[in-house]
């Protein structure tokens, strides 16, 4: 079907099937508030310019089975929400689904269905999916050399305000490389300049339909002519209905104003709080650790001055030198807490932020429209 | 007893069951000889005693005693001496006929035990016999080394298998009889040259001995025979009894004190010495320091921490402490002092005492008294507090408090003697250790005491700090005790005197007085420096205030009060009425060992179960409106009251089946919940309910002030709730809910208007509440605010590391610039916060100005 690609042109877009869409959102929302998690299948396809993903099936993981004893049942019964949560995020990367994922695609082989795994998606709510966990995952599956996958996102919350949340996320090269070698520390992100922007590379998405099913989009068939006679009302809510607008979800209708400034927000707002609760915890770690450090060091300056002084006697005295890097044996410095959940939680900030911002543009055009409508002398 | 058929087990050969009979019968026999003849003696001293109770005192009723019964009943005394006499010789006989049936079937080991025996008896024959050895001793110790030698030359020779325990026998018995004749050699040497002769002369010499006796000094005789019958003897250089007079009382004290705090010195034998030196005493200096010395040894009789006196022994010492008070009375010239006196070193002479002067004798009853006090607490801190042991140990506090307060009587009157520098020390313990009787205790029985104590002090003593007139009147006894203490002492004592009368006053129902003394005070900032035995009784009097604030009806103040106590799950601990088992805690052996010493005898617990009641009620009648206050914004965790109580009621919550209450905890939380959901009636069902009011004095007031309580919180809590969904409210349909007044209602409203709790506005003409729309912030305007802040808060944050980083650099100047540019920013953010907060008077446009505030701090950021 596809000609061979060559392995270093970037990916630089993603195609996904319309079915494919339909299928993740069925499995996102049934699954709700539990993250579902599934499997991506489809091909990859070069030019010359880079790789393009075409994602034509899926599958869902089941949940990976929890790891400790059932002994454990009340603890459990109490922490079970998430717990639920932990084990579905984390279930690409599980072991029993590495097996249910091979044996999955070899039955679909035999029905002829594109056998090649490009990647795997998550549902999330209100673009809260940036932790350690999803990153494990991606890379997971982009540590394969030569590989083109591809995470999807699905956001549950934000898609039930009216528009589809869908977005496709790899990890940057640099991220990669900083966290194959599994050093967050100040020096190492120094050196590799790496940024919270940078851990995570946002492709284009297409959505595509076969052209079997564009036709028969254009052939559906025309509402009905209208009646003068309005119909007998089947309930109160009809009443209330204004009979000129359409309930048609597809035509035009006042549901697409609908504000809904508030709920949203709220949760937006009490997302970013607990961010930034996580990040003052880090915040908390870095100084503790500085402080410890700052100890450590002027004990060990002491020390050194000491030994140099020592040495300084001795050598008046002919006597052989001691060591002066002894200090390595004898003090311990404080282990350095790792950087990468801050720099998760100020790219998970960032996306409530673009969020907001997207929002908020959407928003404003509403509620410029509504005023143009209150206050029709002032447009004219 | 058990002894004897040891004996006869281990020889398995050849003891014949006649023997065996035999050797059994012998010992109860003489037993039974034993004590039959002391209480024989027992009985005459009874006979004696209560001969003269009729004032006289002391030893002299024995000095005189022995004149009268001289002549009066010299020939009951001889027949009874005579018979002890030779019942002691039957018992002699009976271990010597069964060392001659050792002797027969060589059974070493019970040879062994009857010589020592004999060898314990041969003491007071001798004294009988005018120092001379009994002759049947002598033949049979003579006999025995004969013997002895032979078996032992035997065993030599062939050296056959023998019982090791026999073996054993014979070999010590062999070292022993070498060490123990050497003493008797020459009766030995008589007795060897014509056995027959020696034995004859017995006879005769026992007849002359026994009318010799009644010559003796009736009181030596009796000493020596008292010695024999306890089961001891002392037995001085010579072998000779030792014999107590007045003169020799300064030595045998000296020997005692100088024994003190040695290994093995028999302390209870000590004590019978002296209880009989006592009674020989001639004067009163005497009886002091002999009651001295015997009172220490008696406290020296429980050493360490793990054991605790015995009733007997602490009556005992209670008594000579009070004889000892009696004497000092009496005799106004020797006064014990802990200084300044000195040592009286010459043991043959008694110092001479010139009236009108001064003399001092080394000691200190204020200490004993001390002693004393700490026995008791000792004992009761181990008795289980639910026996009747426990009951009657503590009805000898009674006679503790009138010792203490004839201590007190007696050091006010040293105090006050111009002759001596009486330190106001002494003075100041005594009367710590009277107000910390006192201070716990209900008015009626602090009375009780004072008047049977008073009672038991002769009718001319009277204090200066606490006149016999007043005793009866214990709010000013406890006043001037502690009063006094402020004035005159110093430190600890003085924070601890301030403490009781805080305690005391709070007991007593007098909240105000009590609170203003102890924020008087100031203990609150420098408790932490004082030692832990004051730190408790700190906790103790916070926790008596703040129950005396709840039954005053102040929760607020009870609530505070009690919060440091009870918020920290630490009751037991801080209160020392019990070891909290930590799981994991640290504490080692050490700790715990003190921490038990600290602990208080159960009477002066404060009840924990009820003291959980309380602060549980109280918590709920604050946590339960201020719950419904916050509703669901987010600073909801910041107006927390009591932390333990948040955290019992979420447990609470959080279980799906709640049964009907069974402990207070139970109670309080379901009333809790019924509060919440306006359901005032129930909560006061379920708190009325709790059976440990019934604890409380007056617990019917209690109970109504209870529901009062709650009606009022109902009432708030349902305003709270409920508000939002009322445009107006009459209230008199909220009077007629919460079955409150008309001008209750009223007055509660206006209060929450005034402290703006409630959006609304009164009425009056209608008598309604009429409440206001769209004031109340909403959700989000509220997360914003949040937000803002803690923006904020992370932007200085990022300013303080920056400021650590740039310390001293040439870039510093530069990054200062953009950290004013930013600081700017959160001025915008600052003031744009409070625009919104003025903006909930204004209506609707609190929602813009917390946008602007979002804004400026994403800006800033």
């Amino acid at each position: 079907m596809a000609e061979p690609t060559t392995a270093s042109a970037p990916l630089k877009e993603v195609q996904i099937e319309a079915l494919v869409v339909m299928r993740i959102i069925k499995h996102s929302t049934s699954a709700f508030p539990t993250p579902a998690t599934g499997c991506l299948l489809g091909m990859d396809v070069a030019d010359n310019v880079g790789t393009q993903i075409q994602v034509t099936n899926c599958f869902p993981f089941p949940a990976a089975a929890p790891d400790q004893p059932p002994s454990q049942q009340e603890q459990q019964y109490y922490q079970q929400p998430t717990d639920a949560a932990t084990l579905a995020a984390g279930a690409p990367r599980a072991k029993s689904n590495v097996a249910y994922q091979s044996e999955m695609v070899k039955y679909l082989r035999e029905v002829n269905v594109d056998a090649q795994s490009v990647g795997w998606y998550i549902s999330t709510s209100m673009g809260n999916f940036v932790n350690q966990n999803f990153i494990e995952n991606q890379f997971f599956y982009q540590k394969v050399t030569d590989e083109k996958t591809v995470a999807l996102v699905f956001d549950v919350g934000r898609s039930s305000a009216g528009s589809l949340s869908l977005k496709a996320y790899r990890l940057s090269p640099s991220f990669m490389a900083s966290y194959r070698e599994g050093k967050f520390n100040t020096e190492a992100i120094q050196k590799s300049n790496l940024r919270y922007q940078d851990i995570l590379v946002e492709l284009p998405l297409q959505i595509h339909n076969s052209h079997l099913l564009t036709s028969f989009l254009h052939q559906l068939p025309q509402p009905p002519p209208t009646k003068n006679a309005l119909d007998f009302p089947s309930s109160i809510v009809d009443l209330t209905h204004d009979p000129n607008i359409s309930s048609n979800p597809l035509a035009p209708n006042l549901d697409h104003l609908d504000l809904s400034i508030d709920p949203f927000m709220e949760k937006t707002c009490d997302l970013l709080l607990d961010s930034i609760e996580a990040h003052q915890t880090e915040q908390n770690n870095a100084q503790y650790y500085q402080r410890s450090l700052a100890r450590e060091q002027t004990k060990i300056q002491a020390w050194q001055a000491k030994r140099k002084q020592e040495n300084q006697l001795r050598g008046q005295q002919k006597q052989p030198l001691l060591d002066e890097n002894e200090w390595t044996k004898l003090f311990k410095l404080p282990q350095e807490p790792s950087r990468l959940e801050s720099m998760l939680v100020g790219r998970q900030v960032e996306q409530y932020a673009r969020q907001v911002d997207g929002f908020s543009a959407v928003v404003s055009g509403k509620m410029f429209g509504v005023r143009g409508t209150m206050l029709p002398g002032d447009i004219a | 007893m058990s002894r004897f058929f040891q004996g006869s087990d281990s020889s398995s050969e050849s003891s014949s069951d006649e023997e065996e009979l035999y050797s059994g019968d012998e010992a109860p026999k003489a037993a039974e000889a034993e004590e039959s003849s002391s209480e024989e003696e027992e009985d005459e001293d009874e006979e004696s005693s209560s001969d003269d109770e009729g004032g006289k005192t002391g030893a002299n009723r024995f000095l005189k005693e022995a004149s009268d019964e001289d002549s009066e009943s010299d020939e009951d005394k001889v027949t009874i001496v005579k018979s002890a006499k030779d019942k002691r010789f039957d018992e002699l006989e009976g271990t010597i006929r069964l060392i001659e049936n050792g002797e027969k079937i060589g059974d070493w080991n019970a040879i062994n035990d009857q010589y020592d025996k004999m060898n314990r008896q041969i003491p007071v024959l001798m004294r009988d016999l005018d120092g001379k050895p009994p002759k049947m001793y002598v033949k049979t110790v003579a006999e025995l080394e004969t013997t002895v030698m032979e078996a032992f030359e035997k065993q030599k020779v062939t050296p056959k298998k023998t019982n090791p325990i026999a073996q054993k026998g014979l070999n010590a018995l062999r070292q022993k009889i070498r060490k123990n004749n050497r003493d008797y050699s020459t009766e030995i040497e008589t007795f060897r040259k014509d056995p027959d002769d020696y034995m004859k002369e017995d006879v005769v010499e026992e007849v002359v001995a026994a009318p010799k006796k009644p010559k003796k000094s009736l009181l030596q005789n009796e000493n020596a025979l008292d010695a024999g019958d306890d089961g001891f003897t002392m037995v001085g250089a010579g072998g000779k009894a030792m014999v107590y007079t007045p003169e020799s009382i300064l030595k045998h004290l000296r020997s005692i004190v100088e024994s003190r705090g040695r290994k093995n010195t028999d302390r209870l034998e000590q004590i019978r010495v002296m209880e009989k030196l006592f009674d020989v005493s001639v004067n009163e200096y005497q009886r002091i320091r002999v009651l001295l010395v015997l009172i220490a040894t008696r406290f020296d009789l429980t050493p360490g921490t793990g054991s605790q006196m015995s009733q007997e022994q602490w009556k005992l010492a209670q008594q000579e402490i009070a004889k000892l008070l009696d004497i000092l009375d009496k005799n106004r010239d020797i006064v014990v002092v802990a200084e300044g006196a000195e040592e009286w070193e010459d043991d043959e002479k008694q110092p001479t005492i010139t009236p009108g002067e001064l003399f001092k004798v080394p000691g200190s009853v204020v200490s004993f008294v001390e002693r004393l006090d700490d026995e008791l607490t000792r004992v009761l801190q181990h008795v289980d507090p639910h026996t009747a042991e426990y009951v009657e140990r503590l009805q000898d506090e009674g006679s503790l408090y009138t010792n203490i307060v004839r201590s007190q009587l007696y050091a006010e009157r040293l105090k006050d003697e111009p002759r001596l520098d009486g330190s106001k020390d002494n003075v100041n313990r005594v009367v710590m250790r009277r107000l910390e009787h006192v201070y716990f205790k209900p008015a009626t029985v602090i009375a009780k005491v004072e008047d049977d104590s008073w009672k038991a002090i002769t009718a001319k003593l009277d204090s200066t700090i606490t006149p016999r007139a007043q005793s009866s009147d214990t709010t000013t006894l406890v006043g001037k005790l502690a009063s006094y203490l402020f004035g005159n002492a110093d430190g600890i004592i003085r924070a601890r005197a301030m403490l009781c009368q805080i305690y005391y006053l709070a007991l007593h129902d007098n909240y105000y007085k009590a609170r203003d003394m102890m924020l008087m005070s100031h203990l609150q900032e420098t408790i932490g420096s004082f030692d832990v035995s004051t730190q408790i009784l700190f906790n103790r009097t916070l926790t008596q205030v703040g129950l005396c604030a709840f039954r005053a009806g102040l929760v607020y103040e009870c609530q505070t009060a009690l919060q440091d106590i009870c918020g920290s799950q630490r009751q037991k601990e801080l209160l020392a009425q019990g070891l909290q088992m930590q799981r994991y805690s640290q504490i080692t052996l050490e700790q715990e060992r003190l921490e038990r010493q600290r602990q208080l005898p159960f009477h002066m617990h404060i009840n924990l179960e009820l003291l959980e009641c309380v602060y549980l009620t109280c918590s709920m009648l604050l946590e339960i409106p201020t719950l419904a206050q916050a509703g669901s914004s987010p600073d909801l965790k910041k107006r927390v009251i009591s932390k333990s109580y948040r955290r019992m009621l979420e447990y609470h919550e959080r279980q799906i089946f709640t049964g009907p209450p069974e402990n207070t905890r139970d109670h309080v939380m379901q009333a809790s919940k019924a509060l919440a959901a306006g359901e005032w009636k129930k909560a006061a069902e379920f708190i009325t309910s709790i059976k440990i009011w019934e604890l409380v004095q007056k617990s019917a007031e209690i109970k109504e002030m209870l529901e009062a309580q709650i009606q009022e919180e109902g009432l708030r809590t349902y305003l709270f709730t409920y508000a939002p969904f009322y445009d107006t409210l009459s209230v008199q349909t909220l009077a007629g809910m919460f079955d409150l007044s008309e001008s209750k209602v009223t007055a509660l409203v206006s209060k929450m208007i005034h402290h703006e709790e409630l959006a609304a506005a009164l009425d009056q003409v209608n008598s309604a509440i009429i409440f206001r729309k769209g004031v109340e912030l909403s959700r989000l305007q509220s997360l914003a605010l949040t937000l803002s802040d803690k923006a904020s808060g992370l932007i200085e944050s990022n300013e303080r590391v920056l400021e650590q980083r740039t310390q001293g650099t040439a870039n510093a100047f530069e990054r200062q610039g953009g950290r004013g540019g930013r600081g700017g920013g959160r001025g915008g953010a600052r003031g744009g916060a409070r625009g919104g907060f003025r903006g909930r008077g204004g209506g609707g446009g609190g929602s813009g100005f917390t946008g602007g505030a979002l804004g400026n701090a994403i800006r800033a950021q």
